[in-house]
């Protein structure tokens, strides 16, 4: 098999662009991509492009992978776009990785982009639940903060946590955006601020939901065969997880533990031929606070019913024993819904090649990256390893 | 002539009220003499949710299985929509059979009790069941300063009528006279309005209703309750000196005051509190402009008033559980003043998708894999135990469920759909519920709304059941399906 290594990765500022389009802000990233690999690396020298984007207000619906390579100048590179609603990003990267490992390209991009801000609210609500099962669960009269808020419930009922633990991961991942210029909420908050904020769908408030946002984020990967024509950099994908689950919350076995980021997990671990005791970071799916809880036990960072004490304990806080979304997260990154999992590749570049400023973690070997589609419908998680370090 | 008998009677009034006093403080005046409030559907509520409602409740009480009905009678003024029958959904609601004769009475308020004598006075040859469930429903609704709005309610009220029943009709007349203008609703509108002659109009009640009752071969001051038709809860009283009965003999025959005027139903609710008053024999009389009135001797043996079904529905109409709205409540909840759906559209599920899915939005009918024994609804694609495509045994659920998980979707939560009916009756439960299978002990799991008293505080392990209500309206087609209520 092939492998495959993360040459260079770049994105838009994550946040509120009302007046730009899509392709414009997939031409920001894709540049500031190329712009970060080491050597340069020129337009027909990519072989293949697959993008993630949900499509949401409907704009290009179809066809809006060729809009955006076309629209860069990568002429008549074969470019798919990949639906897998929140998951888009990761799937394309998963679909990157194919690519080469398959051996038919060497050097593939993968993206993601998303405008949100411009719909008008209406509109917005619309698309906002366009991910969820629409005949049954949607007709409930549920949108995705109903859907996770049931998850939470549950969770609360079942295990010891509080409201103020979800409000935890508001304050943590704030506190980690503040340091990051590309966030769209880029603010620290209080844990009075986060418990206190108005009710969205009881027991979720407005500070355990992310944002919508407008983003583009790109990621270029190129085979072990070419790699050193671009970079001196060994960033490998070492680990590759993909998982579907039910659509809707009410057919999954449980409402308290996402089946698919379980099982993608497992997978990734495997390949990787490590545990989650080895990372040193992990950029994980919160868009709504009790999603990074889930992601924790899913991800076996501790058992079933221990995520709120990790986060009391500051565990995955910067300074503790494995960051989480040093990048800020959904919440406070924001999460332009197609660029969301590229834009966690982007962090990992960040870390791996010290350029994460403020948020820079100490020689991190292995980083992970969850990427979550609806409320857990799909779930790409990938490994990576940086071959600099411990060698 | 020989009148089939009533076996069971079951009714149902929303659980909201409108106080006379919350309209004389926002009009300054209350145009509903005699009522004290009125009943208001709820936001999801309509003449078919009600039907349903008061038609289960007959059914339960009756010793009846739904395959021996064999007619479907539907009385109402106001069904969701001028032309489209609301028969066929009710049929499917309730699990009657497809061979189900379907009749509408509408354009008067005696279609309640047209429909009534009908059913007992005829069979359909090719009708070869013998019951017949007879469904007064109605919501009349007038101008917002007007005498039909002030009185209008909302009410249903189901008879069942069979060979079994032991309530015997012994003697019905009619009595028809022109009396135009008293009260008429023009095609299109929603608001039932009329001229305000007021002693013409009275003239027009008295004058048929008396005759009609003259009809009888029975004195009607032998009667323990008249239960006439009540506009309001005054005419009614004018009559009995024409008729020689006592003013208690028609009060104990009325609901107008509690309830407001149900239109087709309201001679019929009378009926029940006679019934739940003791009384053992009532003369029921239908009036309707036009002008006309239908009167019935009506002999209640000891065994009718015992009936399971007829008297939990006459507590739950009085009962505590009702809530007072405000005025604004009420405007909000009538829809008078909500936006409707958001222009952007909502999630789109097409009318003949929706038509695939009516066995499970009316009636809950599940699927149990032949391979692995696992519940599965809908009924639909891999079997979510063992994973396998299959087809599956049909299997119907009771309706009853516990909570697994909820939440409270508040103001600028809900999708375009939904808002709505958020903007009518506020925020909403909506939930994941473990469905009882048939044999007790397995479940399957459904998302779902849950609605009525106690939604807003439903909790994880909560009991609850099903009952039908309106999801949404899209495209002018309002999309029926079940919903849970805690259980009493």
């Amino acid at each position: 098999m092939r492998e495959v290594y993360l040459i260079g990765a770049g994105q838009t500022a994550f946040g509120t662009f009302p007046e730009r389009s899509y392709r414009d802000l997939f031409a920001e990233a894709y540049e500031h991509a190329c712009d970060r690999v080491e050597n340069g690396i020129e337009p027909e020298e990519i072989d293949e492009a697959v993008v993630g984007s949900l499509g949401v207000g409907g704009r290009q619906l179809g066809l809006s992978g060729p809009a955006v390579t076309e629209h860069v100048g990568l002429h008549n590179v074969p470019c798919t776009r990949v639906e897998n609603a929140c998951a888009a990003g990761g799937f394309a990267l998963r679909q990157g990785v194919q690519a080469i490992r398959s051996g038919m390209a060497d050097v593939v991009l993968v993206g993601g982009y998303e405008i949100m801000t411009d719909l008008s609210s209406n509109v917005t609500k619309y698309w906002l639940g366009v991910s969820g099962e629409t005949e049954w669960e949607r007709l409930t009269g549920t949108t995705f903060s109903g859907v996770y808020a049931q998850m939470a419930r549950t969770y609360l009922d079942t295990h010891d946590c509080t409201r103020e633990d979800l409000s935890r991961v508001a304050v943590k991942n704030h506190a980690n955006g503040a340091k990051n210029p590309k966030a769209h909420l880029g603010f620290e908050c209080s844990l009075d601020d986060a418990v206190n904020a108005p009710a969205v769908a009881d027991p979720l408030n407005l500070y355990h939901c992310c944002p919508t946002s407008d983003g583009a984020a790109v990621a270029l990967l190129a085979s072990e065969t070419v790699v050193e024509e671009f970079t001196g950099e060994r960033i490998r994908v070492v680990g590759v997880g993909g998982a579907s689950d039910h659509v809707g919350l009410a057919e999954r076995d449980s409402y308290i533990g996402l089946s698919a980021t379980e099982t993608a997990g497992e997978s990734a671990y495997e390949e990787a031929g490590i545990g989650p005791e080895d990372l040193d970071f992990a950029e994980v799916h919160d868009c709504f606070a009790i999603a990074e809880l889930l992601a924790y036990e899913d991800l076996g960072f501790c058992e079933r019913g221990e995520a709120p004490q990790l986060l009391r304990e500051g565990k995955t806080d910067p300074d503790g024993e494995l960051p989480v979304n040093t990048s800020g997260g959904l919440k406070s990154k924001g999460h332009p819904i197609g660029a969301t999992g590229t834009g966690q590749v982007v962090e990992v570049f960040d870390q791996f090649t010290g350029q994460a400023g403020e948020r820079q973690l100490a020689d991190p070997r292995y980083g992970l990256t969850h990427n979550v589609g609806g409320s857990g419908g799909a779930t790409a998680v990938h490994i990576f390893e940086n071959e600099g370090v411990g060698r | 002539m020989s009148w089939t008998p009533v076996e069971c009677v079951g009714a149902y009034v929303p659980r909201y009220r409108l106080p006379a006093e919350t309209v004389r403080e926002a009009w300054g005046q209350f145009h509903g003499a005699g009522i004290t409030q009125t009943a208001v559907p709820a936001a999801d509520e309509d003449t078919l949710t009600m039907a349903y409602e008061a038609a289960t409740r007959a059914l339960a009480g009756s010793a009846i299985e739904r395959d021996g009905v064999g007619r479907l009678f539907v009385a109402t003024t106001t069904p969701p929509a001028e032309e489209e029958a609301m028969e066929p959904r009710l049929v499917s609601m309730l699990g009657l059979g497809a061979e189900t004769v379907t009749r509408q009475f509408t354009g008067s308020t005696r279609a309640g009790v047209e429909a009534l004598v009908a059913a007992c006075s005829s069979t359909d040859a090719h009708s070869t069941r013998q019951s017949t469930l007879v469904v007064a429903t109605d919501a009349p609704r007038g101008a917002p300063d007007s005498e039909h709005e002030h009185a209008g309610g909302a009410g249903a009220v189901a008879t069942l009528v069979d060979s079994s029943g032991s309530a015997r009709i012994t003697d019905v007349a009619e009595h028809v006279e022109a009396y135009p203008g008293t009260r008429f609703r023009l095609a299109g509108s929603t608001e039932t309005t009329g001229l305000g002659v007021t002693g013409y109009d009275r003239t027009a009640f008295i004058d048929t209703v008396t005759e009609a009752v003259r009809g009888l071969e029975t004195d009607p001051s032998d009667a323990d309750a008249v239960c006439l038709q009540s506009p309001n809860g005054k005419l009614p009283y004018r009559v009995a000196g024409a008729l020689g009965v006592e003013t208690g003999a028609i009060q104990r025959g009325t609901l107008v005051h509690e309830v407001g005027d149900t239109g087709v139903a309201n001679p019929l609710l009378g009926l029940i509190a006679a019934l739940e008053g003791g009384a053992e024999r009532v003369v029921l009389v239908g009036y309707g402009s036009g002008g006309g009135a239908t009167a019935l001797t009506v002999e209640l043996d000891g065994v009718a008033l015992e009936t399971e079904g007829i008297a939990p529905e006459i507590e739950e109409i009085e009962s505590e559980a009702t809530v007072d709205l405000s005025y604004g409540e009420y405007l909000r909840m009538r829809g008078d003043i909500t936006p409707g759906e958001p222009a952007g559209g909502g999630a789109y599920v097409s009318v003949p998708n929706w038509k695939r899915t009516i066995p499970q939005r009316h009636r809950l009918a599940a699927g149990r894999c032949p391979a692995c024994g696992t519940l599965s609804f809908p009924p639909d694609g891999a079997c979510t135990g063992c994973r396998t495509l299959v087809d599956y045994e049909e299997v119907t659920l009771s309706g009853t469920g516990t909570v697994e998980t909820a939440t409270t979707i508040g103001q600028g939560g809900a999708p375009p759909e939904f808002v709505e009916q958020q903007a009518r009756s506020g925020a909403y439960v909506s939930a994941i519920v473990a469905l009882d299978g048939p044999d007790g002990t397995e479940t399957v799991s459904i998302p779902t709304q849950v609605v009525g008293a106690g939604a807003e505080s439903v909790t994880i392990g909560d009991a609850v059941e099903a009952t039908i209500r309106r999801i949404y309206t899209q495209e002018g087609v309002t999309r029926y399906g079940f919903k849970m209520r805690p259980t009493a």
